[in-house]
Parts: structure tokens; C-alpha cells; sequence
């Protein structure tokens, strides 16, 4: 399984990237850790003719804090996070989702930008990253623009990129102190893809009570206002029930005929885990 | 049989590996690390569609000369593996496709080029106008239609239909009759090593000379000169390291015959590395059998008969050497298992399909046929109101019946298979087990237990074979030893090692007849040049039969070695015995060393009387009695449920096994533990689907699911030892036990939890959604209305 | 076709590779160094897994030129390592390996283990070797020879230095953060082969840009009679 031949590019700054993938009018892939794109490029499924390595732009690894939120560079690994290389402060969720992803050879290549990018339905940042109401950065070398990462996504392995753009970074809104976001799938085997998936930020100090279905073979499903599904913000301890009926017409009214038994009991387990 | 007792390094010891050293340091030949000067690589283009008729190959003029169609490969036959058994029908499987593409991923035309990449992209540019014909995907299906046929000069889609009725009407008006139509899912084998081919024309020794990573040299030298019209002296097999095999690589490929005649034809080293998605899409699948089974029982659960219709989707072609047939015969012959009931009837299919040809995998249909026996004994159970063990101790042959000719005319050697059943009871706690059953179990799940208890026949030779006609039947199994110069000694045997430690193992015997050190022992396999001839290595043979061999080599180098003792010790051979490496007196002790000196360098030390075929030797051996070793085992495994995921966690497992004398236990457990591993897979995992034109959907590893350290939990094995009454030392094959029973017990199990709920599943794997889906259907069916 | 610097076990190599070439491919063809197993090519199995600036990456998906400067490090330089020097002998104590074919890329795993996390108990070793599939052991073995060589580690049998990594990022990546014209023109030592000859041409510049000067080399290399390369 080998690829089809490409040309390499290795790019040092944003403008580049951009002139780049203009000149290359969509036949060009920006590569990082390339552990999503490896796969796809050996089984031939993607023929680019150029490969852009971004991984030298600063940008990408850049990391900045303030008091609402932190901004990811999209180079940054599933393992910079996991090993706490990033600080988090606030937001521990996000060291447990990346020591669940994949593997850590793996990891320590694996972007969090390449995994976003790439959109697989199954995977575990954008459920997560849509429950904290992350936003994307996405530029084209001159200027860029923010959008919620929920719409970013398009569909199953499609994120809403103009030709010459690229994703620079991910904000995420800081959670108040007392917030719980959690995060649960069913998955067949460690590290794999989830089956099915749910999160949950429960903020009560801001009362955001926001849930998101993922692994739904399209987009992440989000639910702004969770107590639709799940009542009234319950006591803690309470356990979950969700109403399968409510996460099956969620998911027949998104276009995405599954059936919702397996989608229910995940989010009710990421609910009952946040209420805990 | 002979009794032997415990040294450091003969039978019996822990031995470490001699062959983990370059294994550890990365040092192993794998056929892949094969770099030979002027090799190129080769790419196959594959069928695309899993059944149609070829209406031609277009080749881009600028690579005519690199790539190759079969209407190039002049006088290359196609392969036939034909089964003596009355109604056989024969498939010509041709090593580039000719008229018609039968299965996904069959050979249509190969490229060569100076690197795989090269190769690919030129097979990429190949084109194929096919003219596409429905496909035979299901077999069940495939067995009623006389329209869709996968060969059509055949008539149906029937390789071979077995009958076989034991006084089965006897049965029928028994009190408890249960019937059930079990199925399992079509597998693939993967070994992390796949096939690999690397092939060249020996200009100095004027012949075809080919690495490959398999099982049996032998026989793919055989196969490959047929084939290829050459003698099968022109043709030299070698197989280096091979990473695992589980039968996988028991096979001849038509990639095997594609790259002789490459090297053949463009004068320079060729090779073929099998990837990944070809090992899923086209390389050989397994296990995928369809049951009806309906079991006769007493109220006390003693069994009066089983009545069963089986089917085995052989896919495409008969593969060579085993053919089609194999899987299905057997499943005739081995449903009973290790049972004592006086009536039986079995009818199998083989059926053809359009998938790629199946080959027998660890366990053969022993997987299959303990995974539908079982669960009907636990519905028997259920009925009769006892405990799954007790409806085995009561149908179990008896220790005291052994040697015992079961309803097939099976002759179970030796063992106490109903103590099997107690020791694995005791050891997974069932009192406990039934205790939490009556208790809520933390977060909501249901825990349960499982049993499964099956005989495994190995080593079976010559009366069992010859009777069903296929292309090898195994016959004396040789070894050839001799001691050198320097008096260490060296073993050639015909069987292989992917895995096993053969290189270790064999040695032990050696050691324990000549009591030579281990590290002075060296065992060449792999290459048909310098082996003897051998079947190879499958149906856990290796050590009864190589080792059986070996043995009786060394005794006779022993011999030898005593007539030219007896003359520098001045006795008689008679007066001396060997052992230590050394043969002893009765004044005095003479080392083999020196013997061996003797005969190769000092031939005037040497008596008269000395035996001129000197230290080496090449001895033929069969057991007392080839119709096999029995080992046994029962599997108990404990799991926990969750009835929302439908998530399955084994929380307890114990294998009780016994495999007779035990050569390396450290060897066997690892064995065992592997074939467990595999045998979860099978349970929960791993399964290859096909949808309705004929396409394979599992063809990642992200799809195919192998289980990995966090999916094989920790498990005890208890060993018994009863001598097998035939064989050298008492050994049994023991190889594939391991992957025999965890389906059956694993879903028993799921099945004792399940049992409040109403479920019962009757197919592998059992996957989290099926278990969902059924919990699902039994509460819709229970509670009309609810949700 | 690009040019390549990595310096492998130690050795700096400057190979002339077409940008599909993975890393695996690279030593195991051109390198010599077969101890690097491929199989699935997607990342799934770890038979290919190897140190690439001392952390554990994939090779298999990992495209040579991609680690333009990197340090590489494989099982055939571990040799004399202290850590997989115990668990060769663990492994073979525990019958850790069979075929042996999963085991150089289970050991780079089992090295990272014992180093990164000296306190794992069974359950977050078994989650850690998740990523490198075995089809022989069922992992008993392998296991309990890390347990051991754990036990041995935190008992101070072989002190480990710990690895300072500070860098963000792609492991192997980002080395080469080098303006036009400042490409090392490392001495190329040889890995592999006896025969003597030309060792190539060597194109400098800026991959994929136009550079403003082209210099082109071309050395005979003396290769020594016997190369100890692992």
C-alpha cells in the first residue's frame, strides 16, 4: 500500500501555506503529524499532487491564555496535551480525552488540528470540543476568521475550508470554576473510534447545560440546551435517564438513520458523569 | 512410550528459546528483509468486483513489457486441489485470471517495477472491461441457486455434500429436544507477518529458488513444479522466519506461481510483499459455518442423539493442499466432540461462493462445531433444569472407557475429559459466580458463566487421510541428525516453525536421548534442499511427528555412536548406555566428541565392526497408531455484561487442559494463551462481512478488529497430564486448543447472564450491537407497547 | 526526488528519496536495518514503531522526508541500551515473543512504558501496549515481562535518564526550520553494502523552492571492510 507520487513542500509561514494551496487550485493536502492523512494517502484514497509540510510554521505551536479561554495551535500532539506539555488549567478534560485517543506512538504525532481536520465521525475531539463551545480559527495567510467549531464541521470527513485556507488554531472558552464537562464512548476496543459517543459541560454558575452526540457517521449533533433531553438540570446523583425516542428523532431530524439506543445510553453516562 | 523424566534441558524443562536472540535484537530474516541484487517489486492488480466475466486487459503500451496477464503465462497450469471424496467437484484456479473473476481481490495482471510504489502505480494504470455478473455472497442462498453459479459447469454451487446416519430415528422420541440454527462469521487469520514471496532462477544450480513465508516447503514445491511444469528438483522452496502462520500460510498461492515464472521470465530477483489490505481483501478467509442443529436428550440430560445440517462457505477455489472440502467433512466427523450418545446424523456442504478460498485455521471446524454443540448442551441444561456442567459430566466419555471409538469412529486415545469438567468448576468458582447472579451487580451489569469442553485431534497421519484423496496425505515423518566433527549435533526436520520454537523444542528431545547441551544442537528447517521431505507444519503435528522422528534419529546415532564407544572403551555395545552427551562403561566413559573424532578423522581408531552410514542419519516415524492424539480441555470463563452497551468484559477465565507429556510447558502455555487470544477474537471481534455484490467491508484494521492487550484478559491454566499411549514420550499435539473452546464458552456466558432478560445468541462474534439488539427485540416481544 | 538528513543510531545519513518514501522503507531498504517490521501501513498494528527523537512514532505513516533532521533510533540501536537490555532478557524469561515478528516494535513500546511511566500497574501497561498487536503470545508474556522489568527499574537495577521534552509539536518534525543555503553537508556515511563506488549525487537547496545557487557533489566513499551497523 504505497502512495501515489506527490511533490513536498515544506512551508514556514502562514502566507506561504495560502500562495501555496491558491497556486495548487485544490490539489494540494497540508500534511503535520500526518497520522490521519498517512493512511489515507497509502491506501490511495487522497492523490494530492503537493504535500505542504505546516509543522515549521510557529504559529501552529503556539499556545496563548487568557482569562476566557485558551487558544490552541493546530500543530500541537494529542500527546503535548496528554503529557501536560499545554496547560489546561480548567479544562482537565481535555488531558483525559487525549490519553483515550489512539495510541501513543501515534500521539506523538498526531495533531489536534489534523484530527479535526480530518472529521472522522468517530472521532473523540469534536464532541468534546463542541460541548465547550470551541471555536475554530481558520486563516487564508492574510486574515483570519472564527467560526464554532459545530459548524466548521460539515459532514463525515468534510470541514468547511475554503481552497486556500487553513486551520490555524482552536479557542476554548474557559468554563467557569464548578463546571464539569465529561466525556463517555462506547467503543469496541481501546484507543478505536467510537461506536457511539456523548459529552457534557454542565456550567451551573453560567447555567450552561450543553450535551453533543457524537460518532453519528455525520456531524456532531449539539444540544445548546441539554434539559431538553434530560430534563431539569437534575441534583447530583441523580442518575441520567435519557429518552432514546428524543436522541432517535435528534438524529433522524440531523439526516443520520441509526438507531439511537446505543447514542442514548452515552450521553446519559457523560451526563450521569458530570452530574456526579 | 516411554516415561522420561526431568533434566534442565531435555522433556519436561522451561526452557528459554534459543531462537529469541535475534528475534530480540531485531536480527530475525523475515522474507520481507530479503534483499537480494536486481530485485524488483511487484504489484498485482485485483479484481474489483467479486464476480465477472473479463472482456479484456488494457495494458498502456509504454509498460507492456513490466506488466504481465495470464495470456503471458504460456504453459502454466492452473491450481487444482481435488478431494478423493465421491461427488467432489473440481475448480481450476488460475494463478492470473483467464475468462472470469470469482472473488474480490483475485488475480487479474501483475506489474514489476523498482519499487512497490513503482509497481503500483503502473497496476494502477492497467484497466479492466468486465462484463459484472451477480455475485454469491450468501451461502445459504448459494445452495438453493442453479442460476448464479460460481463455476458454471458445475451445476449447483456444491464443492461436496457428506451424509452420514448413525441410527439417528432412535432418538427422536426423546423427552428434551432443542433446536437451534447457529452461525459463525467469516474470519480472516492474520498473522502480523502476511505472505511474502521473493523468487530467482539459481543460475549455478539451474533452479527456480523461492523464499516464502509458510508452513509446508515441502508441499509448495510439489504444487509450485506442477504448476509450472518444472521438476521438482529445478525448484527450491526456502522459508525463513515466518511470523506466524495458524495456517494462514498452509497454501499454495497463485502469487507463489506468479513470481516463478517472473523470475523465470525477466531474469532477476522478484518479490511480492503481501500489505495489509490485500491480507483482508483477497487472502485466505476462514471459520464462516451455518448450523441447524437440533440435540435429543433424557430428562436428566443425557444425551440420545444429535441431528445437524451443516454448511461452510469454502469460497471461490479448492486451495491446494487441503482443498474445499476439508472444513465441512469435518465437521461431520467432529460434531459429537468429546460426547458418548448412541445416535447421530450429519449432513454438510461445502459451498462455493464467490469469496476468496477458505483454508483451515487454528482449530479447523473444531471452533465451529464446540461453538454449536456447546450452546445447544447449555439449552439441554436449561431444559433439564441442571447446571451446564453437569449435562457434560454425564455425556463425557469416561476415563474408564478409554481408549474409546466414538459414534465417527474417532479413537480417543486417553484422559479423564469429566475431570477436566470438575477442575474447571472449582477453579472459576461457580458458587460464587451463582451468588452474584441473585445479587445487583455494580453499574447494572449481569454477570454469567460459560463452560465448553472439546477434544482436539492432532497428528493424524496416513489411515485418516488417505481416505478423503486430497493432494498430501502425510505418511512417516522423517528427521535427519548427525553429530559433527566436533561432536555437536545437527537436526533437519521438514516441518517449520512460525511460531512454535522448534528450534528449542526439538532440541530437547535430541537432549534427551544423546544428552548433548542444547547450545551444541542446531535444527535447520525451512529449506526443501536440506530437509527431508515433510507435509509441514499444521494440524499441531510438529512435535509428535518431527519429534517422534528425532527421537528415533538420535537412538540410532546413539547406536552408532555405542559400536565405536564400545571399541575405545574396549567392551561390548552392550555394556554401554548414552546420555550427558557422553557413553558410559562400565570402567570408563568416552565423550561423543571423541567418538565423532573418531569416525571423521581418525577412521584407523575406528572397530571393524563400525556401521559405514557413520554418525548421520535419516529416519522415517509414525506413531504406534496414526489415527491421532487426543488432547482435551474444558474452558470456564466468567463475564460481566452491560445491557446497555451490550459491552462484554471476561472477568474470570480458567482453561483445564491436558496435552500429554509436555515438552516445554512454558511453550505450551504461551501456545495456550495465543490460541485464547484468537478464540476471543473470534468471540467478540473479529468478523468479516460481505455485502450483496459480493464485497469484503472489514478491509482495515480499523474495521477488522484484532484484539489487543486490553481486550485478552488474564487467565489460569490448570494442566493434567495423561500420556498419550501411541507417541514418543506420551506427547500430544497441543497447538490449537487454545482457539477451540473460548466462542463456545464466552457465549455460553453471555448467554447465563443474558438468561433474565430472555436473550439467547447464537452467532460469533457477539458484538456489542447484536447484544443490544437483541435485548431490544426480547423486551419488545415481552412487553408488547413498551419501549 | 527530495534530498533527506536523519541521523540514524547515532549515524548522520543524507539520502535522495521521493517524498512517498516512508520512514520504514527508508532503513529497511536503502538503511539495511530490517529490525523495523511493516505491516499495515496505517498506523493500527506497531509492528514499525521506533524512536524518532526518542519518543515512539509510527514509521509506517511517517514520510522520511518529513523528519528532515530528526534523530532516529531503532531497535538495532538499542543494543547495549540498559532498559532493553533487561526486557530482552524478561522476554525471553516470560516467553514474551514467538514468531518474533511484533517484537522490535512491542519493545520500543515496552522501553517507553518502563521509562515514562515507572509507576504503571498491570492495567495501564496493558492500555499502553494497546497500540502493538500481537496474534501469537495473547500478551501474557509480554506483560509480565514488564511488570519485571518495572519491578527491576524501580528497585534502581539501571538508572534511566529522563527524557527532557519540551518541544510542541510532531515529534521528528520541525527540525527543519533552516533558511536557503544553510543545509548541513553532513559527511554521508554509508549503511549498508561492501562495494565501493560513487556514493550519489547530492542536490542542495531548499526542497521544492528555487534556490539561488545550485551546488551539486559527487564523493567516493571508502567503505570499511565491515560495518557494525546495529
Amino acid at each position: 500500500m504505497k502512495p501515489a507520487r506527490f511533490e513536498f513542500v515544506r512551508a514556514r509561514s502562514l502566507g506561504e501555506v495560502a500562495t501555496i494551496l491558491r497556486q495548487a487550485s485544490g490539489s494540494a493536502k497540508v500534511i503535520a503529524g500526518g497520522q490521519s492523512l498517512g493512511p489515507m494517502l497509502n491506501l490511495r484514497l487522497v492523490r494530492p499532487s503537493i504535500l505542504v509540510d505546516i509543522t515549521p510554521i510557529p504559529e501552529l505551536t503556539r499556545i496563548e491564555e487568557d482569562a476566557d479561554g485558551l487558544v490552541i495551535g493546530a500543530c500541537i500532539t494529542t500527546s503535548d496535551i496528554e503529557d501536560g506539555r499545554v496547560r489546561v488549567d480548567g479544562l482537565p478534560i481535555l488531558a483525559t480525552v487525549a490519553a483515550g485517543i489512539a495510541y501513543r506512538a501515534v500521539r506523538n504525532r498526531g495533531t489536534i488540528g489534523g484530527s479535526i481536520c480530518h472529521a472522522d465521525p468517530a472521532g473523540d475531539w469534536s464532541p468534546v470540543l463542541c460541548a465547550l463551545g470551541a471555536e475554530c480559527i481558520v486563516t487564508d495567510g492574510r486574515q483570519a476568521r472564527r467560526l464554532p467549531l459545530e459548524q466548521f464541521v460539515a459532514s463525515a470527513f468534510e470541514v468547511r475550508l475554503e481552497a486556500a485556507e487553513l486551520l490555524q488554531a482552536i479557542r476554548i472558552p474557559r468554563p467557569s470554576r464548578s463546571a464539569r464537562c465529561a466525556y463517555y464512548k462506547v467503543c469496541r476496543k481501546a484507543g478505536e473510534f467510537a461506536l457511539a459517543s456523548g459529552a457534557v459541560l454542565l456550567d451551573r454558575e453560567r447555567e450552561r447545560f450543553r450535551a453533543v452526540i457524537g460518532a453519528t457517521q455525520g456531524r456532531p449533533i449539539v444540544i445548546d440546551d441539554a434539559r431538553r433531553l434530560l430534563g431539569a438540570v437534575p441534583q447530583p446523583g441523580t442518575p441520567a435517564r435519557l429518552h432514546e425516542g428524543a436522541t432517535n428523532e435528534l438524529l433522524q431530524g440531523a439526516g443520520l438513520p441509526l438507531n439511537g439506543r446505543l447514542h442514548a445510553t452515552a450521553l446519559a453516562r457523560a451526563a450521569a458523569q458530570a452530574m456526579a | 512410550m516411554r516415561e522420561a523424566r526431568a533434566s534442565a534441558q531435555g522433556i519436561g524443562a522451561r526452557l528459554g528459546r534459543k531462537e529469541d536472540d535475534r528475534l530480540l535484537r531485531g536480527r530475525g530474516q523475515f522474507v520481507a528483509d530479503i534483499q537480494l541484487p536486481a530485485m524488483k517489486d511487484v504489484a498485482f492488480l485485483r479484481s474489483p468486483v467479486a464476480h465477472a466475466r473479463i472482456r479484456g486487459i488494457s495494458i498502456p503500451p509504454a509498460q507492456r513489457s513490466s506488466t504481465f496477464t495470464a495470456a503471458d503465462l504460456v504453459g502454466v497450469r492452473p491450481i487444482r486441489a481435488v478431494s478423493g471424496l465421491r461427488g467432489f467437484k473440481v475448480s481450476e484456479q488460475p494463478p492470473l485470471a483467464t475468462d472470469k473473476l470469482r472473488h474480490v481481490g483475485e488475480l487479474a495482471a501483475m506489474c514489476v517495477g523498482p519499487t512497490r510504489a513503482h509497481a503500483e502505480d503502473l497496476a494502477a494504470s492497467v484497466t479492466l472491461d468486465l462484463e459484472e455478473l451477480p455475485a454469491v455472497y450468501d451461502m445459504l442462498e448459494a445452495r438453493k441457486s442453479s442460476t448464479v453459479l460460481v463455476h458454471e459447469h458445475w451445476g449447483d454451487n456444491v464443492f461436496l455434500e457428506t451424509f452420514i446416519d448413525v441410527d439417528i430415528s432412535k432418538a427422536f422420541d426423546a423427552p428434551i429436544k432443542v433446536s437451534r440454527e447457529i452461525r459463525t462469521a467469516r474470519q480472516c487469520m492474520a498473522p502480523i507477518e502476511g505472505r511474502g514471496v521473493v523468487a530467482f532462477w539459481d543460475t549455478r544450480l539451474e533452479q527456480l529458488t523461492v523464499y516464502s513465508a509458510c508452513q509446508m516447503p515441502h508441499i509448495v514445491r510439489t504444487g509450485l513444479s506442477e504448476c509450472l511444469g518444472l521438476e521438482e528438483g529445478q525448484v527450491r522452496i526456502i522459508a525463513p522466519d515466518v511470523g506466524g502462520g495458524f495456517g494462514y500460510k498452509g497454501i499454495l498461492l497463485p502469487e507463489e506461481i506468479c513470481l516463478g515464472w517472473l523470475a523465470m521470465h525477466c531474469g532477476h530477483p522478484v518479490r511480492w510483499i503481501e500489505d495489509r489490505r490485500e491480507h483482508l481483501i483477497a487472502g485466505a478467509n476462514c471459520r464462516e459455518h451455518h448450523y441447524r442443529i437440533t440435540a435429543y436428550a433424557e430428562r436428566d440430560g443425557r444425551l440420545r442423539g444429535i441431528d445437524c445440517e451443516a454448511a461452510v462457505d469454502s469460497g471461490a477455489y479448492s486451495s491446494y493442499p487441503f482443498s474445499a472440502c476439508l472444513e465441512a467433512a469435518q465437521v461431520a466427523s467432529i460434531l459429537p466432540g468429546p460426547y458418548d450418545f448412541p445416535a447421530y446424523r450429519c449432513r454438510t456442504f461445502s459451498v462455493a461462493t464467490n469469496k476468496c478460498p477458505i483454508l483451515p485455521y487454528r482449530g479447523v471446524a473444531r471452533t465451529g462445531v464446540c461453538f454449536a454443540l456447546e450452546l445447544v448442551l447449555d439449552a439441554i441444561a436449561r431444559e433439564a433444569g441442571i447446571e451446564p456442567h453437569e449435562v457434560r459430566e454425564r455425556n463425557l466419555v469416561r476415563p474408564e472407557q478409554m481408549p474409546f471409538d466414538n459414534i465417527t469412529n474417532k479413537h480417543f486415545d486417553s484422559g479423564d475429559y469429566p475431570q477436566s469438567v470438575r477442575r474447571a468448576v472449582a477453579a472459576i468458582d461457580l458458587a460464587d459466580i451463582r451468588n452474584r447472579q441473585k445479587r445487583a451487580q455494580p453499574h447494572a451489569r449481569l454477570v454469567g458463566l460459560g463452560l465448553a469442553t472439546y477434544c482436539e485431534q492432532a497428528a493424524h497421519g496416513t489411515s485418516v487421510y488417505y481416505g478423503w484423496g486430497i493432494p498430501m496425505v502425510p505418511g512417516y515423518e522423517q528427521a535427519s541428525a548427525r553429530l559433527t566433527p566436533d561432536g555437536g549435533l545437527e537436526l533437519r526436520v521438514g516441518v517449520h516453525s512460525h511460531g512454535q520454537g522448534l528450534e528449542t523444542t526439538l532440541a530437547q528431545v535430541a537432549h534427551e536421548i544423546l544428552g548433548i547441551d542444547i547450545g551444541r544442537i542446531k535444527v535447520v528447517l525451512g529449506d526443501t534442499a536440506v530437509t527431508p521431505y515433510s507435509t509441514g507444519t499444521w494440524g499441531s503435528r510438529s512435535m509428535v511427528m518431527a519429534g517422534g522422528a528425532v527421537a528415533a534419529a538420535c537412538r540410532e546415532i546413539a547406536k552408532r555412536a555405542a559400536i565405536i564407544g564400545a571399541r575405545l572403551l574396549q567392551t561390548e555395545p552392550a555394556q554401554l548406555s548414552v546420555r550427558a552427551g557422553q557413553v558410559f562403561g562400565p570402567q570408563g566413559a568416552v565423550s561423543l566428541a571423541e567418538i565423532a573424532r573418531a569416525w571423521y578423522l581418525r577412521p584407523q581408531d575406528l572397530p571393524d565392526d563400525v556401521d559405514p552410514r557413520g554418525l548421520e542419519t535419516t529416519i522415517g516415524y509414525k506413531p504406534g497408531r496414526d489415527s491421532g492424539t487426543f488432547s482435551y480441555a474444558t474452558h470456564a470463563a466468567m463475564v460481566a455484561v452491560d445491557p446497555e452497551t451490550g459491552e462484554v468484559e471476561i472477568l474470570r477465565y480458567v482453561i483445564v487442559e491436558d496435552g500429554g507429556k509436555l515438552v516445554n510447558p512454558m511453550i505450551v502455555d504461551g501456545q495456550i494463551y495465543g490460541g485464547f487470544a484468537q478464540g476471543v477474537g473470534t468471540a467478540l471481534y473479529e468478523e468479516m462481512p460481505f455485502d450483496r455484490s459480493g464485497q469484503p467491508l472489514a478491509s482495515t484494521l480499523a474495521d477488522y478488529l484484532l484484539p489487543a492487550a486490553t481486550e485478552v484478559p488474564a487467565l489460569v491454566i490448570d494442566h493434567m497430564e495423561t500420556l498419550a499411549p501411541y507417541t514418543e514420550f506420551g506427547v500430544k499435539g497441543i497447538g490449537e486448543g487454545g482457539a477451540i473452546a473460548p466462542p463456545a464458552a464466552i457465549a455460553n456466558a453471555v448467554n447465563d447472564a443474558l438468561r433474565p432478560l430472555g436473550v439467547e445468541l447464537l452467532v460469533s462474534p457477539i458484538t456489542p450491537q447484536r447484544i443490544v439488539a437483541a435485548i431490544g427485540t426480547a423486551r419488545a416481544f415481552a412487553k408488547p407497547g413498551a419501549d | 526526488m527530495q534530498s533527506v538528513q536523519l541521523t540514524v543510531n547515532g549515524v548522520s545519513t543524507l539520502e535522495s528519496v521521493e517524498p512517498r518514501l516512508n520512514l520504514a522503507d527508508l532503513l529497511r531498504e536503502r538503511l539495511g536495518l530490517t529490525g523495523t517490521h511493516l505491516r499495515c501501513e496505517q498506523g493500527a498494528c506497531g509492528a514499525c514503531t521506533l524512536l524518532i527523537d526518542g519518543q515512539p512514532a509510527r514509521s509506517c505513516i511517517t514520510y522520511a522526508v518529513l523528519c528532515e533532521g530528526a534523530q532516529i533510533t531503532t531497535i538495532e540501536g538499542l543494543e547495549d541500551d540498559p532498559v532493553m537490555v533487561a526486557l530482552r532478557r524478561a522476554f525471553t524469561a516470560e516467553h514474551g515473543l514467538q514468531c518474533g515478528f511484533c517484537t522490535p516494535g512491542m519493545l520500543i513500546t515496552a522501553r517507553d512504558i518502563v521509562t515514562r511511566l515507572p509507576d504503571a500497574d498491570e492495567r495501564r501497561i496493558r492500555l499502553e501496549l494497546s497500540g502493538n498487536l500481537c496474534r501469537c503470545t495473547g500478551y501474557v508474556g509480554i506483560v509480565r515481562a514488564v511488570r519485571r522489568v518495572l519491578e527491576e527499574h524501580r528497585a534502581g537495577h539501571f538508572v534511566v535518564a529522563p527524557s527532557e521534552r519540551r518541544k510542541l509539536g510532531p515529534v521528528g518534525s520541525g527540525h527543519a526550520g533552516l533558511a536557503a543555503g544553510d543545509m548541513p553537508v553532513s559527511m554521508a556515511v554509508p549503511m549498508g553494502g561492501d562495494t565501493p563506488g560513487t556514493y550519489g549525487e547530492v542536490k542542495l537547496g531548499l526542497a521544492g523552492k528555487k534556490p539561488n545557487i545550485e551546488i551539486r557533489q559527487s564523493f567516493v566513499i571508502a567503505r570499511p571492510q565491515t560495518r557494525e551497523l546495529r
